[in-house]
């Protein structure tokens, strides 16, 4: 850097110039050879600092027993959400929970080929017995099963799942697909020509 | 129910969007896959902002508890991983800031963290181990503001937020830092 000619160009200007690309100064920041060399430095700095993190988890990836202990504690806490009525035989305030029934849904669907659970939210009074409910559910699917056919395949089994297990009066189950993902090299039920 | 045994397989390169809602379902599953995932980088993240590994464990396990509680309520998934280093960085400067007032009250000098051994700097000429002993000297003010950006990847705002410092005075530190990580690399060569 010259001392002799500071273009008074602040570090902080220089900085966010990186970091967003753009700038007011832009046309003296381009042309500046003081502000040329201290940009080469802010870059070298930030290519270094992405060696030295990559490098950190690096050093500790290997050991994954740590973390056992912790998500084995955390498992003992889980969110029940609201509660449902059940009509017991005989017995009052029989009820299930919210979050059991969604468990339920994401089951139904994790067993069938090509989709993966995300969100669900049950939709509708479902502290009050027999109360319309609607159920929807973001699905991330993997690319060669024909959406429609997955769309048909899971509204089916989350019905019929929920009559059978629940007493929820299920109206509509909605399916939105919000994620897709590549396939398995080797995903066991291959769907034939379905497949690409 | 066929084929609920895959569920690890599936889950396993599921995108963080989708663990997330699972996780805020309350898929204790789709939550260990996630933590898995960035629990490496929040543990490196966490080493760096507090003054051993094992109070960097800490700050990862409240984190994670943190973490498990609240993300139901995450509205953002697409974000996850960016909102599970804010709670790491939240928490390792809480951690920072419970030690000070301790030590105040004992009434100990605050040591210079992470000082860089003799054996540190020779390990290699690279410009990661310049970086690694630079940040070792720099004041832990600005380390902490550069650490929070730089590895954290966190806006002025949340440091400020988390620092409980002006987004001026974040710049200021920042560029500080930033000035005297450049030079003393540009030493190192």
């Amino acid at each position: 850097m010259n001392p002799t000619h500071d273009c008074g160009r602040s570090i902080e200007d220089l900085s966010d110039y990186l970091d967003t690309g753009a700038s007011p100064d832009a046309e003296h920041i381009d042309y500046c050879p003081q502000c040329q060399a201290r940009l080469a430095g802010l870059r070298s700095l930030s290519a270094a600092a992405r060696d030295l993190l990559d490098e950190d988890v690096a050093a500790t990836a290997d050991d994954s027993g740590w973390l056992d202990g912790i998500l084995a504690n955390l498992r003992l806490e889980t969110s029940a959400g609201r509660l449902i009525p059940l009509r017991g035989q005989g017995m009052d305030e029989l009820t299930e929970t919210e979050g059991a029934v969604i468990a339920l849904v994401r089951s139904v669907g994790d067993a069938l080929g090509g989709v993966l659970i995300g969100r669900c939210r049950l939709e509708g009074e479902i502290g009050t017995a027999s109360a319309p409910v609607e159920v929807r559910i973001n699905v991330s699917a993997r690319y060669g099963y024909p959406l429609p056919t997955l769309a048909e395949e899971l509204r089916t089994a989350v019905f019929s799942e929920l009559l059978v297990q629940t007493e929820l009066n299920v109206t509509a189950v909605h399916v939105a697909f919000t994620d897709m993902r590549p396939p398995f090299d080797d995903e066991p039920d291959s769907l034939g020509e379905g497949r690409q | 129910m066929k084929r609920l045994q895959d569920l690890p397989h599936k889950l396993a390169d599921a995108p963080d969007t989708v663990l997330a809602e699972r996780a805020g379902d309350g898929d204790v599953a789709a939550f260990e896959t996630l933590a898995r995932r960035h629990a490496p980088l929040m543990r490196a993240y966490a080493r760096r902002l507090v003054r051993s590994p094992e109070e960097a464990d800490d700050v990862v396990q409240d984190a994670l508890i943190t973490a498990w509680k609240d993300i139901g309520s995450l509205r953002d998934v697409a974000a996850v991983k960016a909102w599970l280093m804010r709670i790491v960085g939240n928490r390792a400067i809480d951690t920072g800031r419970r030690r000070k007032s301790h030590e105040n009250f004992a009434d100990q000098p605050d040591q210079a963290d992470h000082q860089a051994s003799p054996e540190d700097v020779a390990v290699a000429g690279s410009t990661r181990t310049a970086l690694n002993s630079a940040l070792a000297r720099l004041p832990e003010q600005q380390r902490r503001c550069w650490v929070l950006k730089e590895f954290g990847g966190q806006s002025y705002e949340e440091i400020a937020e988390a620092l409980g410092i002006s987004v001026t005075s974040v710049r200021g530190r920042l560029a500080r830092a930033r000035t005297r990580l450049v030079t003393e690399m540009e030493e190192w060569r």
